[in-house]
């Protein structure tokens, strides 16, 4: 095998379908970065191809991606894959559901890979939606203006690495293991949208 | 304007048969060029967001419509609305489908209220912006200003509703954001009517796009200054006077926060 070929192997990345929205935008996104995008429906399909990241997609509420991420054995996929040290991205509601539980639908556990809950914003107005400017520790993401789309979020974590504020400030992103994932929306965010996503798969 | 979150400056698009176009005093629609390529230019300018129209998507152009969107969600990398002519749950339901972030709704929200409560259940309240039409007409033995009222069928049917409560009951259904139109500013170029916007964005807990009357810089200093969350317009930007980094540009200047794009090179 040739070097560009195994380059452009590791460029596949796995977009988990969660069944709870289009992908267009994401698949889009990781495109013009120079990704290639495959989709996945079931636990056999990581065997399909030689995929370097998975992405978990931001759209749907936090009890319709759990239910629907259960009936495919997908949650055991991403856990799994966290737990190998591989490298994975969660966006908005994929970030919420690396949570144990959220006040959107009380009752269903989330993947629980990390400790805490999701709750309701107490923001000026609601559903919070625009542009932001995130702070944190990591250059790559300081006061990067990035799209949140929420009513809800996660107001603290030992695995924080950026925070926003809208009336409270919570979490903007968690970073555990070779996870990152974050309450805003990469792939709508424009050039910094793509700047950050790309310093997480690359 | 909200603490936290910059002010939106939003370009509109019309779309009609996969083209954009622009009517030209109602006698006609002009090609002004592919929805896709004027999205991808006003996103280089700096829009914080893209809203198509008056899509037309009547059933016989639906299938022409959808890809439109398509194109548009795969290539855009800012959130875009779409809206006009969309009239139930499955119309809604294959424009999200298609890529599109929210769907605007006017007349069919109107007409059948609980559609907006439907969306936002099965979709989110993030993804259902809904479009009102306000005319306020002079009185004509006071001289003074009326009451704002209500129009639907791009604005050529006046209903009974009493706007204030109407908002209201947006709000209450579910809806993530009010597109507000001033009728009696639209195509004038006076600006926008902010006692209207301080209004309804102090009553309401979700946010105001401001629309109608915008034909400079300074237009949106004074919206968001008076509280508009976000702001619209089309017609300054389509015919070339201003550019959406210029009315950005006027934003920071004084004081408004926004978000500047980078230039990817």
């Amino acid at each position: 095998m040739s070097d560009s070929v195994i380059k452009e192997a590791s460029k596949t990345v796995g977009v988990i379908n969660t069944g709870a929205g289009n992908l267009y935008s994401l698949n889009g996104c990781l495109r013009r970065m120079g990704f290639y995008p495959v989709t996945i429906n079931q636990p056999s399909d990581l065997e399909r191809y030689d995929i370097s990241a998975l992405v978990i997609p931001g759209q749907g509420r936090f009890g319709t991606v759990m239910t629907n991420l259960k009936a495919c054995a997908l949650d055991e996929v991403i856990t799994n894959w966290y737990r190998d040290n591989k490298k994975l991205v969660g966006i908005c509601v994929g970030l919420q559901i690396m949570f144990e539980e959220s006040e959107e639908d009380p009752g269903m556990a989330g993947l629980g890979l990390l400790q805490g809950k999701v709750t309701k914003l107490q923001s000026p107005k609601q559903p919070m939606v625009g542009w932001a400017d995130v702070q944190s520790s990591e250059d790559w993401l300081n006061n990067q203006t990035l799209y949140f789309v929420n009513s809800y979020g996660v107001s603290d974590s030992d695995k924080s690495i950026a925070t926003v504020t809208y009336g409270q400030t919570f979490v903007a992103a968690v970073a555990s293991n070779n996870m990152i994932a974050f309450q805003c929306h990469p792939e709508k965010s424009g050039a910094a949208g793509e700047e950050v996503l790309k310093q997480c798969l690359s | 304007m909200e603490q936290g979150l910059k002010s939106r400056v939003i370009v509109c698009l019309d779309v009609a048969h996969g083209r954009v176009v622009k009517g030209v005093n109602f006698k006609g629609l002009q090609d002004m060029g592919d929805p896709v390529e004027l999205a991808i230019r006003y996103q280089e300018q700096g829009a914080d967001e893209i809203i198509f129209l008056d899509i037309k998507a009547t059933l016989e152009q639906r299938a022409n419509a959808l890809e439109v969107v398509t194109r548009v969600a795969e290539n855009l990398s800012i959130p875009f609305t779409v809206g006009g002519g969309l009239n139930t749950y499955a119309d809604v339901a294959q424009f999200l489908n298609a890529g599109a972030d929210k769907v605007a709704l006017n007349s069919a929200a109107v007409k059948h209220p609980d559609l907006v409560d439907e969306i936002a259940k099965g979709f989110g309240s993030q993804c259902v912006v809904v479009a009102v039409d306000l005319n306020q007409e002079q009185d004509q033995k006071t001289q003074g200003s009326s009451e704002y009222e209500v129009y639907i069928n791009g604005g050529h049917t006046l209903t009974d509703l009493n706007a204030m409560q109407w908002l209201t009951e947006i709000e209450q259904r579910g809806a993530g954001e009010i597109l507000l139109t001033a009728m009696h500013r639209d195509g004038t170029g006076f600006g926008f009517d902010n006692e209207l916007m301080s209004q309804v964005s102090k009553k309401l807990g979700i946010q105001v796009i401001a629309s109608g009357g915008a034909s400079k810089p300074a237009h949106f200093t004074d919206t968001f200054l008076a509280g508009s969350d976000a702001a619209l317009a089309a017609g300054m930007f389509h015919r070339g006077e201003f550019t959406v980094g210029q009315v950005k540009q006027e934003l920071l200047n004084n004081g408004v926060a926004v978000r500047i794009e980078k230039l990817k090179y």
